[in-house]
């Protein structure tokens, strides 16, 4: 019985999602149809027909899908060294008060630049080529989670590290089986601004200077007049975008099953 | 007084609070919970530490077992002074204090684990308690998926798990429905003679006191030192409503309403 | 415990100053890298004052490009609270709305604010107008998500005591879920702020005439990384003291209430 309730809820749920985009289409059709707008912007069908058509033209040296690829593959590089990154320095600013005063005060004052604002300097330190995309998203990322992986390490209850000494355990173990894992929820919600945080940078940094990505897709639009192009990929980066974080939710829900209220 | 003396003599003492007294300081405050306690336990002695709701019961068992430090005085534990918290032992806290993260049988082995016992021989042990605290079944079960009387029950087969000599329990079965606080009640007896060990429970509920003590010790209101003490002969298993278990009940009573 | 404090204060300062040490020992003393790629900390401070009166090299002064970032910035963040606020509620509210919308918003939620602007750009030309609509879009986005979890957080047993008064529905938006949601909303306009100023640069940086982003990236062309960093910290510095603004704000909004706990 209650299987069936569920199958219900998630009919409905799959039917309002066709739904709500089948309306969405419909508004950008007449948007397009009925005003001015027509006259340089395209409708939706004529969108989503270019961007199949793309899976194997070319714009400009690659096809769509390889542009997502160079994008992607930038994104998930940087990335994954800031994620190291992140948790290293975060888990050591929260553990020793000697390293944590020496780090806050120089971090406390490039925080609040946005990252966006160091893709000039990035570029007269290593280039316009990949090497500054690296260093943006790297960056990026590194400055969205390391502080979710400072707080998380500070958040282990302390009942619970008592509970820990009262078993005998020494500090390092307590480090790896109460301070770690009362971290997981943190880092995870870091992770996640983290991948948010990288691919907005990759897309930045490659409409500022670049020759191929998602990102020049869409500046190159602008250049030629082409909204066509540039719809494609702004479709593009929201079904990568969107893709990212489901797989790291995936992740979360798996490794942190604990953390759910009871079944 | 004569007699308990005699009593002290004929058996080993467990945990003797020396002149015991514990102040907080803050920025500008400085409060007393902890006025001059002096407390022994006898081996295997089931010891209630009684008290108004305020008053610094937790903080005298957390000195005991190491999780605070006494401001002047000293408590042994077997022939050791007490400084910091150790496996010789056992805690159950007042809300659960499990670890989320780790399963049943994770947590109730926690202890063995490290104190680095090889995997088998911690299975073993704390499969031994699991089926000691009837969650025989639960091993795979993650804290967030049990009631609230299960989840003390793996506390307290989590703080056995490590024999230790002494076990601190801080009301464990304070959060608990009226039916379940009952149950709880007969099978901590039930646990304890099987495995006898010397406890120190702490209880604000008179009934449960009276039902589950050797020896009742009644704390004044903050500071805390100690008002008075009571014998509990009665054999066990006791009833709540026989003649004797009443009278007792309403003697400590009358102690405590002179208290406030 | 108080001398605790200072030494970590003492290793705080020692810090910072040995990091600015380092890098004037390696730009003015060394010359280890060329001041066209990082000029010494004592350049930059002389820059900024230059910057504040003068318009070369980049055709404005520090201040005109200030209040030209300000401007769009803060007329797109105004444009994002007033709309995301309430479609947020709005969808967390009505069940058939949070059908319809949240799918396609949840698509639009993926994209990042500023793949709009050449959209914008094309649409609108290169002026105000189109900034203002990409930044209204970045920033409208956090402002409807902590809108709609900050209503959905609204405790069912509230809700009954408010039915057993007599409330009608529009009573329990008002009296109930709205005030149970204003840390959420709080929060997200903060969130939102963040965006927006981020955006703003971002966009002047990919086409503009003035402003911040525009200068940074101006000088990178004619390699000025003296003024890149004036640009960067005077827009660190102008992000840190809006939210700090918005902190005073919201501190006089929920006076006397006590959110946080």
């Amino acid at each position: 019985m209650k299987n069936k309730a569920k199958q219900k809820q998630i009919a409905i749920k799959i039917l309002a999602t066709i739904f709500s985009f089948l309306i969405f289409g419909l508004l950008w059709e007449m948007l397009v149809r009925f005003s001015d707008v027509g006259r340089v912007m395209p409708g939706p069908l004529e969108t989503l027909q270019s961007f199949f058509e793309h899976f194997t033209e070319k714009y400009s040296a690659y096809t769509l899908p390889e542009h997502v690829w160079r994008s992607l593959r930038r994104v998930l590089t940087g990335y994954f060294f800031a994620a190291i990154a992140a948790i290293a320095l975060g888990i050591l600013m929260a553990s020793y008060k000697t390293i944590d005063a020496i780090v806050s005060p120089l971090f406390n004052m490039v925080r609040p630049i946005p990252p966006v604002a160091w893709i000039p300097l990035a570029i007269l330190w290593f280039g316009i080529n990949d090497g500054s995309k690296y260093f943006l998203i790297f960056w990026a990322s590194f400055l969205s989670m390391v502080q979710n992986v400072y707080a998380g390490t500070k958040s282990a209850d302390p009942k619970l590290i008592g509970a820990a000494k009262m078993l005998g355990a020494n500090d390092g173990h307590i480090f790896l089986t109460i301070v770690l894992p009362s971290a997981v929820p943190y880092i995870f919600s870091g992770l996640q601004l983290g991948i948010n945080s990288a691919w907005a940078m990759a897309i930045g940094s490659e409409m500022i200077r670049s020759t191929d990505g998602v990102g020049w897709l869409i500046i190159r639009g602008m250049d030629n007049n082409n909204l066509l192009q540039e719809l494609v990929g702004i479709l593009a980066v929201g079904i990568v975008g969107f893709a990212l974080a489901s797989v790291l939710r995936g992740v979360e829900a798996k490794l942190c099953r604990w953390n759910k209220r009871g079944t | 007084m004569s007699m308990e003396q005699e009593r002290d003599l004929t058996k080993r003492q467990m945990i003797v609070c020396d002149h015991v007294s514990k102040t907080f300081y803050t920025k500008n405050t400085e409060t007393k919970v902890i006025a001059d306690l002096n407390i022994t336990a006898n081996e295997n002695e089931f010891l209630v530490l009684f008290g108004p709701g305020q008053c610094g019961k937790t903080t005298a068992l957390n000195v005991m077992a190491g999780l605070e430090t006494a401001t002047s005085g000293t408590v042994t534990v077997g022939n050791e002074i007490v400084t910091k918290p150790g496996p010789e032992r056992g805690f159950v806290y007042q809300t659960t204090a499990l670890f989320p993260w780790y399963t049943v049988m994770k947590n109730v082995e926690y202890g063995p684990r490290a104190r680095g016992m090889s995997k088998k021989e911690r299975r073993k042990k704390a499969q031994y308690y699991i089926d000691l605290v009837g969650l025989g079944g639960f091993e795979n079960s993650f804290p967030n998926q049990l009631s609230g009387g299960m989840q003390q029950r793996v506390g307290i087969a989590r703080a056995y798990c490590n024999e230790p000599a002494v076990l601190f329990m801080d009301e464990p079965f304070g959060h608990l429905d009226a039916q379940t606080r009952y149950l709880m009640q007969e099978e901590i007896i039930r646990i304890w003679e099987k495995e006898r060990r010397t406890v120190v429970f702490v209880t604000n509920n008179i009934e449960e006191a009276v039902y589950l003590a050797d020896r009742v010790i009644v704390l004044t209101n903050c500071p805390t030192r100690v008002k008075k003490e009571f014998i509990i002969d009665l054999p066990r298993p006791r009833n709540y409503t026989d003649d004797k278990f009443l009278n007792l009940r309403a003697e400590i009573q009358d102690v405590v309403d002179k208290t406030l | 415990m108080d001398k605790k404090r200072l030494k970590y204060f003492v290793i705080s300062c020692t810090s910072v100053i040995v990091f600015l040490g380092i890098w004037y020992l390696c730009t003015a003393v060394l010359e280890l890298v060329r001041p066209t790629s990082l000029p010494d900390p004592v350049t930059v401070v002389k820059t900024f004052f230059y910057k504040l009166t003068h318009k070369a090299p980049d055709g404005a002064t520090l201040m005109q490009h200030m209040y030209s970032s300000l401007r769009v910035a803060l007329m797109g963040y105004a444009l994002s609270l007033i709309i995301g606020i309430p479609l947020g509620i709005l969808m967390a509210w009505s069940k058939p709305i949070d059908l319809l919308a949240s799918p396609v918003f949840d698509f639009v939620k993926a994209i990042p604010g500023l793949a709009w602007a050449p959209m914008m750009i094309i649409l609108m030309g290169i002026g105000i107008a189109s900034k203002g609509v990409t930044i209204f879009i970045s920033g409208m986005i956090p402002c409807v998500l902590n809108a709609y979890v900050g209503i959905k957080q609204t405790k069912e047993v509230h809700l009954w005591v408010a039915r057993t008064f007599g409330a009608t529905r529009r009573q329990m938006l008002f009296k109930v879920a709205i005030p149970t949601a204003l840390p959420y909303i709080i929060t997200g306009a903060r969130v939102s702020l963040g965006a927006c100023w981020m955006t703003i640069v971002a966009a002047e940086m990919v086409a503009s005439s003035s402003g911040l982003g525009y200068m940074i990236q101006q000088c990178r062309g004619i390699y000025r990384p003296d003024v890149i960093i004036v640009g960067m910290l005077t827009i660190g510095f102008l992000g840190s003291l809006l939210t700090a603004l918005l902190g005073c704000i919201e501190r006089a909004l929920v006076k006397g209430r006590d959110y946080e706990k």
